[in-house]
């Protein structure tokens, strides 16, 4: 097929299983941090940074001892993955879940050429070049398209698993095309993510612990313009609600994206056409500050049942209190993907999971970690959605 | 509430700033007022933006609703029953259509203002009418709402209207030329969208199959210069090149909205768009400030047409600037205005799609 683009490999795909992190894969995932550690271009882009650190020998080595070998298991076969339009590195992480587990992999790439790709394909090609690893290179292949259904109805139709990254739209587009009965599909779709603050815990911190969370509350939210999954748009103070701590929160907050952040000028658009339907359309809304263009906050009377379909991009933040976490629960519905927390515990956190029969949630991690990637993701645990067991008796 | 009547009998280009501030925001007021009281939806939201009723705001401290909440929201000012027409208008955000309902008051209003407008282009009486474009019907309804609406509006100030494009898009020299024959020694009437000017008066005309020049016409253009920006044409090149291949003079960029149909901003001799009677614009950065002239920001617009819907006042994503009256050697009273097309779509990180 003459649109389609190989970054790395070629047309001949094949369908392998092997031991999930078998040596010789973890070994050249090692490689590859290294690799791209020393790669000259490695500095421009703090994501190729993040994600030759997530591949270092020490990572790798606490995913494998984590991963349950009790059970024999092996990889399914051919993967295929699409992965999302606008996070330029998603795709690697991707394609690494698909290798660590066993299996060989087709990765559809962003039709937009970002700079950090071709940086990681030349990476990856580098490192296949290694005589020892050779015989990976039927087992990555990378390719880049748009607009060509006949090439993901053939692939779909000889994997033996599909990971749909980007979204409800994508998925039913990407759905037409059908899969052999036997293989898996697993699909990200649009999620709502939240984050709980507990009141007092702002106010304990002294000035340099203020910054750094609202360093970690940006890293989550205004670093991928909060249209990540796991980005809150739903802040939950927990506790007295006419606490000082809110205002300090945004304030700060407000000072530290005058000097980092920049959005495209149509965001203000967008941003002041969202609060007018807001305005209108919204029931639950009891008053509204816009800080800057950056940063706009719509507070609610009381939380609800439609809290979960609140979105906000580019920052735009709903908040709302609520006197403690179990009055949150009855609320949350399945689309809800991410939970981020400051000044809470761990143990408080586990009792309210397990008291509360919750719909929804698939993680829980604290404020400053929702974007990490990981084999847990969205309800997941991708080692065993992308390896099969082997019941040996 | 006042209404227009008086308006429309002096000159559309008439008042001075000081008469026109004092007259707008006097005028707006009420407008603002009358729409906040039939439109719960309005009211609402102008509330929630701090604008009381009870006392009279400055011209622009008056809120301005972006003019992409037509597109996702019904909105009006009358009872159902009184709407006789509805304008679709086709934007780059999305697939989403803006919606703008007419009642019988608002849609003749916006005729009548339309008609001063063009009156001072085009002189009072309706001249013989060339349309670059193809004829209506032939034009797929699904995708060119704005062009066909665009067509019939203006084609009320033509006659023995002329189309110049068959319907495969090749030009139609032997209706041309019969036209010309019968019309091309007087003042006759152009109108095309810019876009189609270009590729069709400039780009594919071929001068030999022709007898008479245009001379005596007077072009209308309009739509925007997206598709001429990219072959670098600027308004001044797109003249010269008219000029210099049909020794046409006459020529007439404008500017306006659906959603503020008939107040139309049409561009002086200096090549400024100017305000009308009728019409006013303010220019706003990011944060929604106003800018000083000579600076580049968001296009705010004002109408005092609009009454069966609230678009009198909308926050729009063209960039736009306003130019001293000073730099400007027409003596028509009203502001001085650039477009310069519209804000850049925004790319959004996040994963929310595959492309």
């Amino acid at each position: 097929m003459k649109k389609i683009e190989y970054l790395v490999g070629n047309n001949k795909f094949k369908s392998i299983s092997r031991h999930p992190y078998n040596n010789l894969t973890c070994e050249f995932i090692y490689e590859l941090s290294k690799i791209l550690t020393n790669h000259p271009r490695c500095f421009e882009y703090p994501d190729i940074k993040t994600l030759a650190f997530w591949c270092r020998k020490k990572n790798i080595d606490i995913l494998k001892s984590n991963f349950n070998s009790a059970q024999l298991r092996t990889g399914l076969g051919l993967v295929f993955h699409i992965t999302p339009s606008n996070v330029p590195t998603n795709f690697a992480y991707s394609l690494l879940f698909g290798l660590l587990t066993g299996n060989s992999n087709i990765i559809k790439v962003p039709s937009k050429k970002f700079e950090q790709i071709s940086i990681i394909c030349d990476s990856i090609k580098k490192a296949l070049k290694k005589k020892k690893y050779v015989q990976l290179k039927d087992n990555i292949t990378i390719v880049r398209y748009s607009d060509c259904v006949e090439f993901t109805d053939e692939i779909s139709s000889i994997c033996d698993a599909r990971l749909i990254w980007g979204g409800d739209k994508s998925i039913k587009e990407i759905r037409k095309s059908q899969l052999n009965p036997r293989s898996r599909d697993i699909a990200f779709s649009d999620r709502f993510s939240l984050c709980v603050i507990d009141v007092k815990s702002i106010l304990k911190l002294d000035q340099y612990g203020q910054d750094r969370i609202i360093e970690k509350f940006y890293n989550d939210t205004y670093l991928v313009d909060q249209n990540a999954c796991s980005s809150p748009h739903l802040i939950v103070w927990l506790g007295d609600k006419d606490s000082k701590a809110k205002k300090i929160f945004w304030n700060k907050l407000r000072k530290y994206i005058d000097k980092k952040y920049t959005m495209p000028n149509i965001a203000s658009i967008d941003k002041y056409t969202k609060l007018c339907e807001d305005l209108i359309n919204l029931r639950n809304i009891k008053k509204y500050k816009i800080y800057t263009n950056l940063l706009y906050v719509v507070t609610l009377k009381k939380l609800d049942f439609g809290i979960n379909e609140l979105r906000g991009k580019w920052g735009y933040f709903y908040e709302c209190n609520s006197k403690n976490l179990d009055n949150l629960a009855k609320f949350i519905d399945r689309s809800c993907q991410t939970l981020t927390y400051i000044g809470i515990k761990k143990d408080v956190l586990k009792k309210f999971v397990i008291k509360n029969n919750l719909k929804g949630i698939d993680r829980i991690v604290p404020t400053g970690q929702g974007l990490s990637m990981n084999l847990n993701w969205d309800g997941y645990d991708i080692n065993q959605s992308l390896s099969r067991i082997i019941d040996l008796k | 509430m006042r209404n227009l009547e008086k308006l429309l009998l002096e000159d559309p280009y008439s008042m001075d700033k000081q008469k026109k501030n004092l007259f707008f925001k006097n005028y707006l007021n009420e407008l603002t007022l009358h729409h906040s009281d039939n439109s719960k939806e309005y009211k609402k939201l102008i509330n929630y933006l701090g604008y009381s009723v009870r006392k009279k705001h400055e011209i622009d401290k008056i809120p301005f609703i972006p003019v992409r909440l037509f597109k996702e929201l019904k909105l009006l000012s009358v009872n159902k029953d009184e709407i006789i027409k509805v304008l679709n208008s086709s934007g780059t955000s999305g697939n989403k259509t803006s919606k703008i309902y007419l009642d019988k008051k608002n849609s003749l209003n916006q005729v009548k203002v339309l008609q001063k407008i063009m009156n001072k282009v085009l002189g009072n009486e309706r001249l013989p009418m060339l349309i670059i474009d193809k004829k209506i019907k032939n034009i797929d309804r699904t995708n060119f709402n704005a062009r066909i609406a665009a067509i019939n509006g203006f084609s009320l100030f033509g006659r023995d209207h002329t189309f110049l494009l068959d319907e495969k898009n090749n030009i139609n020299y032997v209706e041309l030329n019969k036209f010309l024959s019968k019309y091309g020694k007087n003042k006759f009437f152009i109108f095309g969208f810019t876009s189609f000017v270009f590729e069709n008066l400039i780009e594919k005309f071929k001068m030999n199959k022709i007898t008479l020049d245009f001379k005596k016409a007077i072009l209308l253009h309009g739509g925007g210069w997206k598709k001429l920006e990219n072959k670098k044409i600027s308004n001044d090149v797109f003249k010269k090149k008219i000029f210099k291949k049909f020794n046409l003079q006459n020529i007439f960029n404008y500017y306006g909205l659906v959603e503020q149909t008939g107040s139309i901003f049409i561009e002086c001799k200096c090549g400024y768009f100017i305000t009308s009677n009728f019409s006013d614009v303010f220019i706003r950065d990011s944060n929604f400030n106003l800018l000083k002239d000579n600076q580049k920001g968001f296009l705010q617009l004002i109408s005092l047409l609009p009454t069966s819907y609230p678009g009198h006042n909308v926050l729009t994503e063209d960039i736009g600037e306003i130019i001293n009256t000073k730099k400007c050697s027409c003596t028509i009273k009203g502001k001085r205005f650039l477009v310069h097309g519209r804000a850049e779509k925004a790319e959004i990180r996040g994963c929310s799609d595959t492309q």
